[in-house]
């Protein structure tokens, strides 16, 4: 009886042992700064992170009267949902391209790999000097084109306003983001068993009901992942827009995560109540987009 | 078998991550004793901010440190000094970074020093510099050095500010003389782009220098960041006037487009290609303007509103030690070899930057392209830096200031103002 109960409850820590290691990473590499975090957001924090005290809602009555704070938080919103929409639209028809079987195919295939096996910074960094006004690649083309009628005037720099930097920003972080949504897709259209494609043809389904009534929904689960992974990703960018256009004219490209690296500069306790926004910010973006696309819900069953 | 061995890989990385995070926050412990370890040898850790042309270029700061310090270590075979190098758009931040995890360097060379002090983390300036070498030092610029009565900051060198413009377009232009107040910089710009000039003034109010070109903007028309009674007067009427006066450059075409993004050194970029009329610089420009092929440029004082400035905006970076490591002795000796000796002289002659020495400026006042800068140096004004907000108003007219451009320039200054004087 004895022996019983102890073998017992050697079984029943056996789990602990298996998950210990996995609570211990979660606990130190995501609680503890999360902690850290919350904390900060109510000290007060000298600029060489000295902590001078207890700032109770300071720091948020702060950030919130910064009269850039509200465009701040609607452009991260923007930002998030033109980024991600293009970038899972692209995604989703280049996947379809690439599954196709076509001469130098795998030639291709690694070419897409190139955005993503360049460091984010080092693309941004490039295209800042393309959109260069005097000597820029891509307004010398422009030129060329007839687009543009001299170099060096304000037509020739599109990163100096908020108007038209602000697509030019979209259009990188959908370029850097491509590769990775693309094969995402690519593995996910490679589950589908082909059976069930015979079986529409037998049927005698056209192309696009095909597409709409088995590969969409059979590719539910990768797109979900992808685009969920590139909704926290392009919230927290923060490299493109940095090395682009340092949140210039103003505040007036930048968005949250770089207004938040802006604020460390002058009062770190402020940054972090920024950062703590931030954090709800990806945590009900990435519920919401949970709760849209059913997460839970089984397909094709 | 498979399993068991990557639960105790996983058990690993997981106890090197605890591991790791607990021994960040101990770094600073090391030899508070101030004796040095390893028979006898100190090593003194350095941070210095790069005033060459990056890690790659030939006169970049870590080779320059590099002979300085085999000097040094050669005269002192017990003190070794260790030089990071780092440029001067991320210096103030990983030098945040280190103080805020406790690993601090024992001499820091950058652009302030007044932060540290309230934080007591400084050597008063008598614990690490011999009296011959501090009364060597232009008593102007070690007056700022002081908080509170006692000087924690040692200058290290300085500049001045001019205004710099290309005699060849000037002369395709029509232009005769620069441009001494800001009708005649309107008018000139304008004939510069009748003769097909695009950036006829550079103007630079982008991230990295727009407290510097605002403030001598400000000075023109009387203005600046303080009053003179030593309040912060950033919206005063003189300085909304003067970005009117800019606003109206802009909107005609006369200046760098967008100048709210646009950073010094690429104006000072397109100014050694020959592109733009006139721009302010320092003698740190003069090497760079030459290294681009442009030598055919004048130097003159800045234009203000109705005369020229008899004033410049004056820079001047420090040298500083930290208290935490109690090396105060072995610093001590490194600063005097750096003032006595020709390393002091040698920074102003490879980087074109003003000595901070009596001895120093006597030994430049031959040379003729520094005469302007040198001539401008005791009339100087210079940043409120010892006031500790500062920091944080230079950053947000880094950030903001540009904007007064193309928006009301009343409220963005205004904002300023807002965060010089709120808690």
């Amino acid at each position: 009886m004895h022996q019983k109960s102890q073998s017992r409850m050697g079984r029943a820590l056996t789990p602990l042992l298996w998950i210990g290691p996995a609570v211990i990473l979660i606990a130190v590499v995501v609680i503890w700064p999360v902690v850290v975090m919350i904390q900060s957001s109510f000290q007060k924090i000298s600029r060489f992170g000295i902590v001078q005290g207890a700032n109770g809602l300071d720091n948020y009555t702060k950030l919130f009267e910064e009269p850039d704070f509200g465009g701040v938080m609607f452009r991260s919103l923007i930002w998030v949902v033109a980024v991600v929409t293009l970038t899972v639209v692209l995604s989703l028809a280049l996947a379809q391209l690439f599954n196709q079987k076509f001469p130098l195919r795998n030639v291709a295939r690694w070419a897409l790999i190139a955005p993503w096996a360049a460091s984010v910074l080092m693309t941004a960094i490039i295209f800042k000097w393309m959109l260069d006004p005097e000597a820029g690649l891509i307004n010398m083309l422009r030129v060329d084109l007839g687009l543009l009628d001299a170099l060096g005037g304000p037509e020739a720099d599109p990163l100096g306003q908020a108007s038209t930097a602000m697509p030019w920003l979209v259009f990188v972080a959908v370029f850097v983001s491509l590769p990775f949504t693309t094969y995402a897709l690519l593995a996910g259209l490679a589950t589908i068993p082909s059976d069930i494609y015979e079986a529409a043809k037998m049927d005698g389904a056209k192309k696009w009901r095909v597409y709409w009534s088995i590969t969409l929904p059979l590719l539910r689960p990768a797109l979900t992942v992808a685009a969920l992974i590139n909704v926290m990703n392009v919230f927290n960018n923060f490299p493109i827009i940095w090395a682009m256009t340092h949140g210039q004219p103003g505040y007036s490209t930048a968005t949250s995560t770089i207004f938040m690296y802006i604020l460390k500069g002058s009062d770190i306790g402020e940054s972090a109540a920024m950062s703590v926004v931030n954090f709800g910010m990806v945590v009900v973006l990435t519920g919401l987009f949970l709760k849209v696309s059913r997460w839970n819900t089984e397909v094709a069953r | 078998m498979n399993i068991k061995l990557v639960t105790s890989a996983t058990l690993g990385v997981a106890a090197a991550l605890v591991l790791s995070s607990c021994g960040s926050g101990g770094g600073s412990s090391t030899q508070s004793d101030g004796k040095p370890a390893d028979g006898g040898t100190v090593t003194l850790k350095m941070v210095a901010a790069d005033y060459g042309g990056g890690p790659t270029a030939e006169d970049s700061g870590a080779k320059f440190w590099k002979t300085v310090t085999d000097e040094f270590t050669a005269a002192n075979p017990t003190i070794k000094v260790d030089v990071q190098v780092i440029n001067w758009n991320d210096i103030d931040e990983q030098v945040a970074t280190m103080v805020q995890n406790g690993q601090f360097p024992d001499i820091l060379q950058t652009g302030d020093y007044s932060g540290f002090v309230k934080e007591g983390l400084l050597h008063k300036v008598d614990e690490v510099l011999s009296p011959a070498t501090q009364s060597d030092l232009l008593p102007k610029f070690a007056e700022f050095g002081k908080v509170d009565g006692a000087a924690y900051g040692i200058p290290f060198v300085s500049s001045a500010r001019a205004l710099f413009y290309n005699k060849q377009l000037f002369s395709k232009a029509g232009i005769t003389e620069p441009p001494k107040t800001w009708d005649e910089v309107k008018a000139a710009a304008e004939k510069l782009k009748k003769s097909g000039v695009a950036q006829p003034f550079g103007l630079p109010l982008g991230a990295e220098e727009a407290q510097g070109e605002s403030f001598l903007w400000f000075m023109g028309n009387g203005g600046g960041y303080k009053d003179a009674s030593g309040n912060w007067a950033i919206n005063s009427p003189q300085n909304i006037e003067t970005f009117k006066f800019l606003k109206e450059l802009h909107d005609a075409g006369l200046t760098t487009p967008n100048p709210g993004t646009k950073d010094r050194k690429d104006v000072w970029q397109d100014f050694g290609a020959g592109k733009v009329g006139m721009a302010f610089g320092g003698p740190m420009s003069i090497p760079q303007f030459e290294k681009a092929g442009l030598t055919d440029f004048g130097v003159a004082p800045i234009p203000g509103k109705s005369a020229v400035l008899d004033t410049t905006l004056g820079v001047q970076d420090w040298i500083m030690a930290f208290n935490k490591n109690n090396r105060a002795d072995a610093i001590k000796k490194f600063f005097d070899f750096f003032y006595t000796g020709t390393a002091a002289q040698k920074i102003s002659d490879t980087y074109k930057l003003l000595p901070v020495t009596t001895s120093g400026i006597q030994k430049l006042s031959s040379d003729e392209k520094l005469k302007p800068f040198l001539d401008a140096l005791p009339k100087a004004t210079f940043y409120p830096f010892t006031d500790p907000k500062w920091t944080e108003v230079s950053n947000e007219a880094k950030q903001s200031i540009g904007s007064a451009i193309t928006k009301d320039a009343a409220e963005v200054l205004g904002r300023l103002q807002k965060v010089a004087t709120g808690s």
